[in-house]
């Protein structure tokens, strides 16, 4: 007999989503669900410092030791510092370990140098109020001399870079020093394409809207990463960086702290590793020939995530998101605009979006990214009219239920989409800690699948990856 | 094309004239109005016609200052390509490294085509692409730079107003990287060179029906 659902996380009071209490049911509620563990999957799974026995104080200690071998002698008594945090760190296992992180940095920097001013800049992605409800929620305001959300709208600042100029955020960069603290998920593979993953912020959460734009539009599907690459090897940035914090990330949990003065020393490990933890999970979830989708988590659609991979790169998964060869992934912004007036992509060779997924039950997420694309492309069900009329008022969202149909409630949909799809595979993107909750029918093929998966990964595709990347690995 | 089916409303008792919304709102939408009676105080103002619901201003209000509210009745703003002349249009798209039909706002599934329609309408700045198309009025961030490089084909070179903070500038793009960065990076697997020449492609795309109707055939303008 398979294991009950994996308790996912509770719907979350934000601007960006309905009022938890019309969440009624959850994914993992319904009958005939069932979880997979990472480690049933893959036994050779890393194990995690968090979630662990230890609890958050692990992240601290972890935190601590690591920011020992970091060099924080430049920093004056008399100097500010900016700790430069995103909003991604705050959406892993409910944000706590990454708001202790962020907890740490101070202490450590207060007690090492006495700077008279540690503040908390923290961006966002295109929610400009999110990391100022994590702010609140984590007390980071009471802790930090002084703590800010800044949205890449506000005042900016000019960074002469490599390739001319590019736009910062002023309130980033308005201290003497700053340290970096990001995380390894590696989320938005379709975007930065493991490449440089590191460093993304700088083109990013960090970033003024024209570098954004630079990023998203003016590069190319995979030399888009490069913004940040020039940003953060500005000498303005350099002049001011002491070094990095990372919650170095797997899909069961933290794997460790990584800090360091060099950032792409960071890079380097966090690269490799996450073409290590999360490249089974992602050619697994490619193996998949048929399902239903739940989509059942506080994020914005792309961002809901399973086993560690956000929904929208299981749109991807028909092909292998890490494979430099590959173009243009089905799911990325360039291949979105290469859509033409018909609905058909201007060119023949852009892969259609992942063909398994029969249909798409949006139970609970958040508005606050362009969506549309997902609800064009896949039957969507939308649970609730009052999560229909949100999406229904979202600048970012105006198309979203022009293709979306609404039901009245979860158990009605899943009702539907059984009997529509003909499928009785399912899989929930509800953020379930250390594995995934799917369906007894998907909990098997899974199951079957991943050994063959495991060793295809580590004999073909783990080697081209790290070819592509520039990475030698010596046992 | 935008549908409109929201406005920013000022609560004036909690408005503290600290002139943050206007310096965001992507339309211009919001000035700042002397308070009648007062000496030097002012208050934030919504021309709602200009209003395209974009929550830029109320995300960044810090004082809470600012609502959205649902309009009773929708409206919608957007240019028809067809208006303007085709050849000029296409040139501006092809100058831009942009085929007419691409997707260049997320948000408002805005193409190059109504982008190019509104500059040869008269859109010269940001700010007026963006009234006129809705374009910049979803998530406010990503869709700058397409409308630089559409005005700069179409020679105009927009300065942004002193003190606000809707653009600053045009970035580069990647036909503007040098080789020697070029060659510095590849290793590290930014593919620069491979990446133009499928974004060329693209943009030289021809559909079956326009090759044929133009005597040519395929992938090439
Ligand atoms: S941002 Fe808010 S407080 Fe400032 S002027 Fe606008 S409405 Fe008034
Ligand atoms: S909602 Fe957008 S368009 Fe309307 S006033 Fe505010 S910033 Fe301007």
């Amino acid at each position: 007999m398979r294991p009950s659902p994996i308790q996912p996380l509770p719907a979350r009071s934000s601007r960006y989503g309905i009022d938890p209490q019309l969440v009624k049911k959850r994914f993992a509620e319904l009958p005939g669900m069932t979880s997979v563990t990472l480690r049933e999957l893959f036994p050779d799974s890393p194990n995690v410092i968090y979630p662990s026995a230890e609890g958050i104080a692990a992240i601290r200690r972890a935190t601590e030791e690591k920011m020992e071998q970091m060099d924080l002698s430049m920093i004056q008594p008399y100097q500010s510092v900016n700790v430069l945090a995103s909003h991604h760190g705050f959406t892993l296992l409910g944000g706590e370990p990454y708001a202790e992180v962020l907890r740490t940095i101070y202490d450590v920097v207060k007690r090492r140098t006495g700077a008279k001013e540690v503040r908390l800049r923290a961006g966002v992605g295109l929610r400009f109020r999110e990391t100022e409800e994590y702010i609140k929620r984590f007390e980071l305001k009471q802790y930090f001399d002084r703590a800010l959300g800044m949205a890449p709208i506000d005042e900016g600042i000019p960074i002469e870079t490599e390739i001319g100029t590019l736009y910062g955020l002023k309130r980033a960069y308005d201290a003497d020093w700053i340290i970096h603290v990001h995380n390894s998920d590696v989320r938005e593979v379709h975007f930065h394409r493991q490449v440089d993953r590191a460093v993304k912020p700088f083109g990013m959460s960090y970033a003024r809207i024209e570098t954004r734009s630079t990023y998203h539009q003016n590069l190319g599907p995979r030399a888009a990463n490069f913004t940040a690459r020039a940003i953060f090897e500005s000498p303005f940035v350099q002049s001011k960086f002491v070094g990095a914090v990372f919650m170095n990330m797997s899909p069961s949990g933290v794997v460790s702290i990584e800090a360091d003065n060099d950032l792409y020393k960071i890079n380097d490990t966090v690269t490799l590793d996450g073409l290590r933890y999360y490249g089974k999970v992602f050619h697994l979830l490619g193996r998949i020939d048929e399902c239903i989708v739940g989509l059942d988590f506080p994020c914005p659609v792309p961002y809901v995530f399973s086993a560690g991979v956000i929904y929208c790169n299981f749109v991807g998964a028909n092909v292998d998101l890490f494979d430099l060869d590959v173009k243009l992934p089905p799911y990325t912004w360039y291949t979105e605009a290469f859509y033409g007036k018909d609905g058909r992509p201007l060119l023949p060779d852009i892969s259609p979006v992942n063909p398994a997924i029969r249909m798409v039950i949006h139970n609970y997420a958040w508005i606050g990214y362009p969506s549309a694309f997902f609800a064009q492309q896949l039957p969507t069900l939308v649970v609730g009219k009052e999560q229909a009329e949100l999406f229904e008022h979202d600048p970012q969202n105006m198309e979203y239920m022009k293709y979306a149909m609404v039901a009245d409630n979860l158990e009605d949909a899943m009702r539907f989409a059984y009997r529509t799809t003909g499928t009785d595979k399912v899989l929930v993107f509800d953020g379930a800690v250390g594995g995934m909750n799917v369906s007894a029918s998907l909990a098997d093929h899974l199951m079957k699948e991943a050994p063959a998966a495991s060793a295809y990964v580590e004999s073909v595709l783990m080697p081209k990856w790290l070819k592509q990347r520039g990475i030698h690995v010596f046992a | 094309m935008r549908l409109i089916n929201t406005v920013a409303r000022i609560i004036d008792d909690k408005c503290t004239g600290c002139k943050i919304c206007a310096q965001v709102c992507p339309t211009l939408a919001i000035t700042m109005e002397p308070i009648p009676g007062s000496k030097n105080r002012k208050l934030a103002i919504v021309a709602d016609e200009q209003c395209t619901g974009c929550t830029a201003c109320e995300q960044r209000c810090p004082f809470d200052a600012i609502y959205m509210e649902n309009m009773e009745e929708s409206r919608v703003i957007g240019v028809n390509p067809a208006q303007v002349e085709q050849e000029r249009l296409q040139q501006i798209c092809y100058d831009a490294h942009l085929h007419p039909e691409q997707v260049v706002c997320y948000c408002t599934g805005t193409r190059a085509e109504e982008v190019a329609a509104a500059i040869l309408l008269g859109a010269d700045t940001p700010d007026k692409i963006s009234m006129a198309t809705g374009l910049r009025t979803g998530c406010t961030v990503e869709c700058l730079q397409p409308a630089m490089r559409l005005l700069h084909a179409a020679g105009h070179h927009p300065e942004p107003q002193k003190g606000m903070y809707q653009w600053y500038g045009a970035t580069p793009t990647i036909w503007d990287i040098p080789d020697e960065i070029k060659e510095k990076y590849v290793q590290r697997g930014f593919y620069f060179d491979d990446d133009i020449e499928f974004m060329e492609r693209i943009r030289n795309y021809q559909s079956n029906a326009e090759a044929s109707a133009n005597g040519s055939k395929g992938e090439v303008k």
